[in-house]
């Protein structure tokens, strides 16, 4: 089985579930947390999920792909609203303990705070790309000048998916995006320049791109599935 | 040098360390959450970061910060910003001070106690258990289901079991106990946590940079924080040299300058660690016990150096993903 963890409104999601179906593709979302199955044990991999109805043990997961942050109140309509809030926390601590202690591949592995990988503000980018000697316009954000539009310079998109890296550019920029992910300790990554050419500085980063083209959408399969072996 | 407070001003940990800084004649500013509507932040970020805060007529430039200590609530949650309500300039405003001071805080070379990187772990409980167990500590079998029937397997193998919030939302840990049987049914709509109850004295141990402040709490309430026919008995102790090392060990692998760590030791003498408060309100414990942990926070920010902590600026560390 593969899981997408998504909203249930997420179209990409959506898509790469249809795209994904002969390797098995769910759509997890947080309503499946309130189905009866779910249960993670410390230290051990007995763990086990239900999605969609469907048992499953952890070992059978072969792949996950998270596209949320955490979960979020509005999409508890299960739940009666005063206990939405509490709820979302619970499952979202729930959830990050749980990816974490899959073995199989997941895009992108959370991290405290954020299910979908590191979810870095505009200039913390921008001071890790810095740190990693990549060329940066500098942030400037303050309060008495919202809103902030973090990437408004940027004019071209690489996006990495493991080791590959997708996008025109020159290859000094492949090669800083891939340093980049690296770095962030992520396997997905969007990555934004001011433009295509070795000169051109960094914008912005993402470590939520949409999937839904065959092309990246293979790639993220391939990925899981080399990785799983 | 300049340290910076960030938090309510009536916050107790705030105050004493506040009150211990200018004990020392270490210059000081507080950001005074309660007065967020009349603070501007600015920051700019990247080879260097920098940046303003003004609260009124006084200014901050950040980079004369040397130490800072965080102890923020959501702004948010202000009489004056929750009555205007989230659609009002006030909470975008106040919303976007906390986002923007959240965000300085985790890239500036200044020592941060603690970042919010390092102290989001505590958001899951089990999450946090793992980096504990990790650390080479003993920790309690731990389930966190929504099903019914994996519960009362697990509650039959461990006998006596307790259950909890699984996130850093504060609740009150209980014993499960028969009369709880039929509830269960309930558990369907959530995931919640259940550990094995393990019997034993409670210990508070705060860490701050190289200094151990061990506490023994005296209770036989399952949440001695909740307890009120058994007071809480609260004594200064020591712990073996062996057991302060792992407390020390423990909070640094955390990233954390000061830890709030809580053990219980067995009748056997065996320690279990249950979780680790990356923002302790060490006053309760200092208050009965007169250790002087506040004093210890005023020295540790007024003998920072800022170039010490640029290895641990970088948002993350530079690890490749098991993947």
């Amino acid at each position: 089985m593969l899981i997408i963890l998504a909203a249930p409104s997420d179209k990409s999601a959506a898509w790469l579930v249809e795209r994904w179906q002969s390797h098995d593709a769910v759509l997890a979302s947080a309503a499946d947390l309130s189905t009866s199955g779910w249960s993670l044990y410390s230290a051990s991999s007995e763990s086990k999920a239900c999605i969609g109805g469907r048992k499953v043990r952890n070992e059978e997961i072969k792949g996950v792909l998270t596209r949320i942050s955490c979960v979020q109140s509005h999409d508890l309509s299960h739940i009666v609203p005063s206990d939405r809030e509490y709820v979302a926390s619970e499952m979202t601590a729930f959830l990050l303990a749980w990816l974490s202690n899959l073995t199989c591949p997941v895009l992108n592995r959370p991290v405290p705070g954020c299910l979908g990988g590191p979810a870095l503000r505009p200039e913390g980018w921008t001071y890790l790309a810095a740190r990693l000697g990549i060329p940066v316009t500098p942030v400037r954000r303050k309060t008495h000048d919202r809103p902030f539009v973090p990437d408004n310079l940027s004019t071209c998109e690489l996006i990495v998916i493991g080791q590959a890296c997708f996008g025109d550019a020159s290859p000094k920029l492949i090669e800083n995006a891939r340093l980049l992910a690296r770095a962030a300790g992520t396997n997905l990554l969007a990555v934004r320049f001011t433009g295509p050419d070795s000169d051109s500085t960094f914008a912005n980063a993402n470590p939520w791109p949409d999937l839904a083209s065959s092309q990246l959408a293979d790639a993220a399969l391939n990925y899981m599935s080399v990785s799983a072996c | 040098m300049l340290v910076l407070l960030w938090g309510p001003a009536a916050d107790l940990p705030l105050m004493e360390v506040r009150y211990q800084l200018e004990q020392l004649d270490v210059p000081t500013k507080l950001v005074d959450q309660r007065r967020v509507l009349e603070t501007e932040v600015e920051i700019v970020v990247g080879e260097t970061v920098g940046g303003h805060i003004r609260v009124g007529s006084e200014s901050i430039n950040l980079e004369e910060v040397s130490a800072v200590y965080v102890r923020p609530y959501e702004s948010v949650n202000l009489p004056s910003i929750a009555a205007a309500g989230p659609d009002s300039v006030e909470w975008a405003h106040a919303m976007y001070v906390d986002d923007l001071l959240a965000s300085w805080s985790e890239l500036t070379s200044a020592l941060v106690v603690n970042r919010f990187s390092a102290s989001a772990a505590n958001g899951s409980k089990p999450y946090q258990l793992e980096q504990i167990r990790a650390q080479g500590w003993k920790v309690p079998e731990t389930l966190i289901t929504n099903d019914a029937d994996d519960v009362r397997y697990f509650w039959k193998q461990n006998g006596e079991v307790i259950y909890k919030s699984v996130s850093g939302t504060r609740s009150r840990v209980s014993r499960l106990r028969a009369e709880h049987t039929e509830r269960l049914a309930d558990l369907s709509s959530c995931p919640t946590q259940f550990q094995q109850y393990i019997p034993g004295v409670d210990h508070r141990v705060h860490v701050v940079d190289d200094k151990v402040f061990a506490c023994a709490v005296q209770c036989g309430a399952d949440d001695y924080r909740y307890s009120e026919n058994d007071v809480p008995e609260l004594r200064a102790c020591s712990l073996s040299e062996e057991i302060e090392e792992r407390c020390w060990a423990l909070a640094v692998a955390m990233n954390l300058s000061l830890a709030g760590i809580d053990l219980r030791c067995t009748p056997q003498g065996e320690w279990y660690c249950f979780e680790v408060n990356p923002s302790p309100a060490f006053t309760y414990y200092q208050h009965a016990t007169g250790q002087p942990i506040s004093q210890a926070m005023a020295l540790l920010l007024a003998n920072a150096a800022p170039e010490q902590y640029t290895t641990i600026s970088l948002p993350l560390e530079y690890n490749p993903t098991r993947d």
